[in-house]
């Protein structure tokens, strides 16, 4: 949940005398001086939601909105994509009947491939495209790098954004808004 | 004090110790709690800070049953796949080649009848869609959507929570979904995340009823058409399609509204109580959701169709904490110390009127200095205030506030 603080009325003068008489803001008294997005993933996008830090003699990885994780059992290969709150949100799994059904193995390089292809696909379906991915693949042109190169290719950013935190007034810099900045 | 009692204790250990033994001594270091292994970790902590009673909070299902399938037929259609792809040799030579791609169009479509209702229920819990539109009620979409917005030329499909501009989804969408021939249904587009003044509430962006089988423009349309329209700063809005399978012919007319509708207030909408006062005779059936975040037509929407100024927003930070001020800051810089226990606009307001020494009304103001900091401060300026000059001049610290 959000609390956005409305700051149209520090605005109002400025834009009052530009503007000159063709507005008429008659429904303008009604708006709420405080606004709530109650997206819960909006923070995220925005990238000033919190984000674990981890203590700092912790292991690497507990840092992170959403992030990849992969296990191979016997027979089948899952990817899944993991929320610091939620858990287990997405996944994409070579048993399920619509991968298996395609494929000729359920774990050799061609289903981590594809594996990677749908899950790639389902990311952006569910607009989770930047995941934190601590996979390190034990050889460049294994298995597990071309399910990361197909993932990417799918167009999922295996990165994640830092979170913003605002500057304290005595902060010696202003660091970027990531949400003034028009890509 | 307390060192004092370590090098007490530490002496006398080290009084006591065999020679030539050695013996690990922490000074300065006590453990305070209970060891590690019988303390609680931060996770069973906060799973115990958490926990929810099942009694008290669990969900209901108020979808539609899922659809009955003879399993064993099911098995023996796989098995047959299954054996007929396992003795195809161009098969197996494309999967060892790594040149088998499957058609994600076609797995997708399995994938809507199989797992993908219950996938599909997972991610809509992780957007916080049922708690916000349906309090304890959830539901399995086991009649998929397919809305796609746009024309010939560039499609964007609605799935389950991409991203769609406003100005993609300016006009109504093609929605298409499977039905048989007598069935009714409802289609309801809303926002619960945009709402102007009353937080809880949502607003309705398009309400379509008593659609015959799946023939959208046989159907009544309550409620027109609206376009997302996310205010600045606001960032990232819900917007949920939400189909209803009716029982009979329902009658919408309280929810009527005429022509365009383009008064807010009127929009006003409660997926809640909607569904209250129509539950014995609706089943909602199937979700589909995007997001959607400010862009320049957001501004031409509000200016020409609302006939309003565009409201602009922005992220409410706490402030930052600070301690309660004291008669006498020992070891604090007189300066910085009193700068955080004024008020910061007055801070602000003295450093603009510093800045506005300078400025002439009508003469262009001069170029910055190559070297702001080589020009000569008199000797007679405390240091403290020459540290002050040279912030300003590098541009550290409060004066970025103002500039």
């Amino acid at each position: 949940m959000q609390v956005v603080r409305n700051c149209t009325n520090s605005l109002k003068a400025v834009t009052f005398r530009c503007l000159s008489n063709n507005v008429k803001p008659n429904k303008q008294a009604n708006l709420a001086d405080t606004f709530i997005n109650r997206n819960p993933r909006n923070l995220e996008r925005m990238r000033i939601a919190y984000k674990p830090d981890g203590y700092h003699i912790d292991k690497p990885g507990k840092s992170y909105w959403h992030k990849l994780e992969l296990k191979a059992s016997n027979k089948y290969v899952t990817a899944f994509v993991n929320h610091f709150e939620n858990g287990e949100v997405l996944k994409a799994c070579t048993s399920e009947w619509c991968i298996k059904k395609q494929l000729y193995k359920s774990k050799d390089t061609t289903a981590y491939i594809n594996l990677g292809r749908i899950l790639g696909y389902r990311c952006l379906q569910t607009g989770l495209t930047e995941l934190r991915c601590d996979i390190h693949p034990p050889n460049e042109d294994g298995k597990v790098a071309l399910f990361l190169k197909a993932l990417e290719e799918a167009g999922v950013k295996l990165q994640e954004p830092p979170q913003y935190k605002t500057p304290y007034p005595w902060d010696l810099h202003r660091p970027e808004k990531p949400w003034e900045v028009t890509e | 004090m307390s060192s004092v009692l370590i090098k007490i204790i530490t002496s006398t250990l080290y009084d006591n110790a065999r020679p030539g033994s050695l013996i690990f001594v922490r000074n300065g270091h006590h453990l305070r709690g209970k060891p590690p292994g019988i303390a609680k970790s931060l996770e069973e902590k906060l799973a115990a800070k958490n926990y929810k009673d099942p009694a008290i909070h669990y969900k209901v299902d108020i979808g539609l049953p899922p659809p009955q399938i003879n399993k064993s037929k099911l098995l023996q259609e796989r098995l047959k796949i299954l054996r007929s792809r396992k003795n195809d040799p161009e098969l197996e030579r494309a999967s060892r080649k790594c040149q088998l791609k499957i058609d994600i169009e076609k797995s997708y479509n399995d994938w809507l009848e199989t797992t993908g209702p219950y996938h599909i229920r997972r991610i809509a819990e992780h957007y916080g869609i049922f708690e916000h539109l349906f309090g304890d009620a959830y539901f399995n979409a086991w009649v998929p959507l397919n809305i796609t917005y746009g024309n010939n030329d560039i499609l964007n499909p609605v799935y389950y929570g991409n991203v769609l501009k406003p100005e993609e989804t300016k006009d109504k969408p093609s929605v298409n979904f499977k039905s048989d021939e007598t069935s009714l249904w409802t289609l309801l587009l809303t926002n619960p995340d945009g709402h102007l003044t009353n937080n809880e509430k949502e607003y309705i962006h398009w309400f379509v009823g008593n659609i015959p089988s799946n023939q959208l423009d046989k159907a009544e349309t309550i409620i027109d058409y609206l376009q997302p329209f996310p205010p600045k700063g606001t960032g990232f809005h819900r917007f949920v399609y939400i189909l209803y399978k009716q029982n009979k012919k329902l009658d919408f007319s309280a929810f009527k509204k005429e022509g365009k509708c383009i008064d807010l207030d009127e929009r006003t909408f409660s997926t809640y109580e909607f569904y209250r006062s129509f539950q014995d005779e609706i089943t909602p059936a199937g979700i589909s959701f995007f997001q959607s975040d400010w862009s320049p037509n957001v501004k031409t929407f509000f200016n020409k169709i609302l006939n309003m100024k565009e409201p602009i927003y922005e992220y409410d930070f706490p402030p930052p904490y600070i301690r309660k001020d004291e008669w006498f800051p020992l070891r604090q810089p007189f300066n910085l110390y009193m700068d955080k226990h004024r008020d910061s606009k007055q801070v602000n307001k003295e450093f603009l009127v510093r800045k506005l020494k300078n400025v002439h009304p009508f003469k262009a103001t001069p170029p910055p200095v190559p070297y702001p900091n080589a020009v000569f401060i008199d000797s007679s300026v405390p240091s403290w205030l020459k540290t002050e000059i040279r912030k300003s001049r590098m541009k550290w610290g409060r004066i970025n506030d103002i500039e």
